[in-house]
């Protein structure tokens, strides 16, 4: 503490003191794994309420508005997110994190409802706008605090597929006798749109595995949108139980359906009739007559369908997935009665073959809709020239769409694009990205078809092209 | 005449944390929320029937200004009517008193008082500090450490005598801690230590050891009040607040005194002696059943004894040396272990008003007093010379 006099008022005097002012902040377990997920798994995770549905970022222990405990209630956000509101620091001091001047910025990140504070680079000042497009730079040395996302910069400029699609012509039918030629070509017509599925669950991936895999309907209803959200304009669905083991039950798969309506109605909905291991002819079929989704799956070839360790041989589990010519026939005729469209599944030549030869009887109506499906244990494995093989094999008006197990995905789905064909991607098939990384859930694969699609210059499809295309109804 | 009230107010929930050194697991708004649902399920209410949130701590102690808008997060008073007050250590005890008043005006059908601390994440001289004016008795606070009244007692009655009485009131309040699974410290002390801990615990201020002194601790406390009405509806047991009364005296911001003949903690003395006579209460050490007083060290409370009680020569000693204060005595004090066994400032005043209130409801736990408590004292004491006490009533029979 010391005084002085001010100059003119030599008869008083000020008194100057100085005080540190230490403090220690308990960050609570909430916060503590907020920055531990950020360190360790560069995720930003928030709490979701489930009484007014509000994502908090960052995480609190309870939702303030209506007092709910959701400490447990963590969901995934997103690393890029919109600047809310900014300011600049235009004064240094010890306790701010950078040199002035410098930006702090209010960001909300896509997934959150709650903006946070963070610095903004990369970037010059005059350039910073409220709405501007950021993404989470993380740090490259851990500090166990918010600082280990170092900053956020602008992010690259992406575009949605629905703001692109309201901006072209939609797609119309042209009756062309020559299409197949071409496409044996290798020449197809690029500027047919390509139909994105998004196959969210199947019934063997579990949470286990990776944790956005849906089980109850609300989840699956969350996941359809987020993928139709990213350009898909099909889910195919395996329902599950509240504990993830697929069910045949009619009333829970009529749940997950409607529930999956109610979320994006315009979403085409393919439901499987294979369910899962072990079920009857009549558990596979049944649901499908009562529930009736646009699209059902329809498998061609009775086969091995197990699990078997990819580097080693080493049969897991052995299965024999039955489709007897009898099953085939019954099945595509009760589907066709229905009027639900079946997706045929060829997981080989011999499949395609079998579809045709059931078809002499007039069952199927056109277009058909195959799927070539690569990479099971007991079917083929993606190569190209098998591919085009199989599309050289289709008949006149069909469509083709493929899906590929494992790391088949990203290549089978690619070739299909360039041949004209359409895409299906999801957890069922594969749970990583292209890099190895496990995928936030199905929509960020759908992310990297949009980007197939976008390269080779393909529009995507809206859900009434793909119905167009597929030759479908809505419902 | 106590003093005038529109209705009666009774104490319908009570919460409270585990009180601990630290709690690195949770933030300050997450403590608060512990002591907050305690005393809603306490009272099986919802935050839906809470009317206004009165929130309290001690200024600038966690270093965060406005903690009432912050800890909404825990305290549940998002779109409600909240107010902050903060009166230094008796901060808990005026909660109770704003919360009675709030109550008893009919502005508010049911209120909730929060008191709460954090001390491990502020800087206390800090925020007691402040701005220091030596010219004018702002002086730099090192926090309630006084030694005064060691010396005092010490005079009177003699350094053995006094030291013996001041150990044995720390070893009756560290009996009582070790009942009260809520307690910060409890070290298992036994009256065979008296000598040994003269000896050994380290001065800090003449005769004042640390083993005298209150502990650091990190805590919360959440008491719902409601009307008479709204109390009989809720409660099997509501617990009446009957009177309060506060008293302070701070033309200097000091806790020493000058010297023996102008002492500055004659609040107390003062507030017990109006309290008592306009609620017609003579005898006090024989109408109240149990007193949880701010006690932040022994020789504060083995001195401040005779000044509530009004009481000559060297009765409160003998009440101490007979442990007619322990439970199971004449007049229990601080069955919950007091201040000494747990100190989170903001909450410690209210932690008081609770834990009497619990004795008449006679559901404390391990530390209730085993006979009838149908007549309860609870005092609040701060840094800036002030004395709340608050008088509770197991019946509306005054
Ligand atoms: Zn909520």
């Amino acid at each position: 503490m010391t005084t002085k006099q001010m100059k003119g008022f030599e008869d008083s005097y000020v008194v100057e003191g100085r005080m540190a002012l230490p403090y220690t902040y308990f960050a609570g377990r909430v916060g503590s794994k907020f920055i531990t997920t950020i360190r360790d798994q560069k995720k930003i995770m928030g709490v979701k309420c489930p009484t007014c549905n509000v994502v908090y970022l960052p995480p609190r222990q309870v939702c303030d508005k209506d007092f709910t405990d959701i400490r447990d209630k963590w969901v995934d956000v997103s690393n890029t997110g919109t600047v809310s509101n900014f300011t600049v620091v235009r004064y240094d001091d010890k306790h701010l994190p950078r040199k002035a001047p410098f930006v702090l910025a209010l960001i909300k990140l896509d997934g959150a409802d709650t903006p946070f504070m963070h610095i903004l680079e990369e970037c010059e000042i005059v350039e910073v706008k409220i709405g501007m497009k950021v993404e989470a730079v993380f740090a490259k040395e851990t500090t166990n605090t918010i600082l280990d996302i170092d900053h956020f910069k602008p992010a690259a400029e992406r575009i949605s597929v629905h703001e692109i699609n309201a901006t072209r012509k939609q797609w119309v039918p042209v009756d062309e006798p020559d299409t197949q030629g071409k496409r044996k070509g290798g020449k197809p017509d690029m500027s047919k749109p390509v139909i994105i599925t998004a196959a969210l669950s199947g019934a063997a991936t579990m949470k286990n595995q990776i944790s956005s895999v849906p089980y109850t309907p609300a989840e699956f209803a969350e996941e359809a949108y987020k993928c139709w959200k990213a350009g898909a304009a099909m889910v195919h669905v395996h329902a599950r139980e509240d504990a993830g083991m697929a069910t045949h039950e009619h009333a829970r798969i009529k749940a997950t359906y409607d529930a999956i309506k109610d979320k994006c109605p315009d979403i085409i909905i393919c439901l499987t009739s294979a369910v899962g291991m072990g079920k009857t002819a009549e558990q596979r079929l049944s649901q499908i007559v009562a529930i009736k989704p646009e699209v059902a799956s329809l498998n061609t070839n009775s086969m091995n369908f197990g699990i078997v360790d990819r580097k080693t041989g080493k049969v897991f589990i052995d299965y024999v997935f039955e489709n007897t010519f009898t099953m085939v026939q019954d099945f595509g005729k009760a589907m066709e009665e229905n009027g639900v469209k079946p997706e045929i599944e060829c997981y080989d030549m011999g499949g395609l073959d079998n579809a045709m030869l059931i078809g002499r009887q007039g069952i199927f109506t056109d277009p058909m809709n195959f799927n070539f499906v690569w990479g099971v244990a007991g079917g083929q494995a993606f190569r190209a020239e098998s591919f085009i093989a199989m599309m050289n094999a289709l008949p006149a008006k069909a469509n083709f769409t493929t899906c590929g197990v494992g790391t088949d995905q990203f290549p089978c789905i690619m070739q299909s694009c360039i041949l004209g064909g359409h895409m299906r991607v999801g957890l069922e098939d594969n749970i990583k990205m292209p890099n190895g990384d496990l995928a936030k859930g199905s929509y960020e694969q759908v992310e990297v078809a949009v980007a197939i699609a976008n390269n080779l210059g393909r529009p995507v499809a809206t859900t009434d092209e793909a119905r167009l295309i597929m030759g479908i109804k809505k419902r | 005449m106590a003093h005038k009230k529109n209705r009666n107010v009774g104490i319908i929930g009570i919460g409270q944390t585990k009180h601990s050194s630290h709690r690195e697991d949770v933030n300050q708004p997450e403590l608060i929320h512990e002591a907050v649902s305690l005393a809603l399920k306490d009272a099986n209410l919802t935050m839906k029937d809470i009317d206004c949130v009165v929130h309290g701590n001690m200024e600038l102690f966690e270093m965060v200004h406005s903690p009432d808008l912050w800890h909404v997060l825990g305290t549940g008073a998002y779109g409600k009517d909240c107010i902050r007050i903060t009166t230094g250590g008796t901060v808990g005890a005026t909660l109770s008193c704003a919360s009675d008043n709030l109550t008893a005006s009919g502005m508010y059908d049911i209120v909730m008082a929060i008191g709460f601390e954090k001390l491990q994440e502020g800087h206390t001289t800090g925020g007691i500090t402040n701005m220091a004016d030596p010219l004018w008795f702002r002086k730099i606070q090192a926090g309630a450490l006084t030694g005064s009244s060691a010396y005092d007692v010490e005079r009177e009655f003699g350094l053995e005598r006094a030291n013996r009485a001041s150990l044995t009131y720390r070893i009756i309040m560290d009996k009582h801690a070790g009942l009260n699974p809520n307690a910060h410290r409890a070290f298992g002390l036994d009256f065979n230590q008296i000598d040994d801990l003269i000896r050994t615990s380290p001065k800090l201020v003449g005769e004042l050891k640390l083993i005298e002194m209150c502990s650091q601790s990190d805590g919360a406390c959440c008491v719902i009040f409601a009307c008479e009405k709204k109390a009989k509806e809720i409660s099997k047991t509501p617990v009446w607040i009957r009177d309060h009364i506060t008293v302070h005296k701070e033309e200097t911001f000091s806790i020493f005194g000058y010297n023996r003949e102008f002492p500055v903690m004659k609040t107390h003395k003062f507030a017990a002696e109006q309290l008592f006579k306009r609620n017609g209460i003579k005898d006090p050490l024989n109408y109240f059943d149990v007193f949880e007083m701010y006690d932040p060290a022994s020789w504060w409370a083995i001195d401040w004894l005779r000044d509530f009680f009004d009481l000559k020569g060297d009765e409160h000693l003998k009440l101490i040396e007979n442990k007619e204060i322990m439970i199971g005595g004449k007049l229990p004090i601080n069955p919950s272990g007091g201040v000494i066994g747990s100190n989170p400032i903001g909450a410690t005043a209210l932690i008081r008003v609770a834990e009497a209130a619990m004795q008449v409801r006679g559901n404390a736990g391990p530390h209730q007093i085993p006979t009838p408590v149908n007549h309860a004292l609870a005092s609040g004491f701060g840094g800036t010379m002030w004395t709340v006490m608050t008088m509770l009533e197991k019946e509306l029979n005054w």
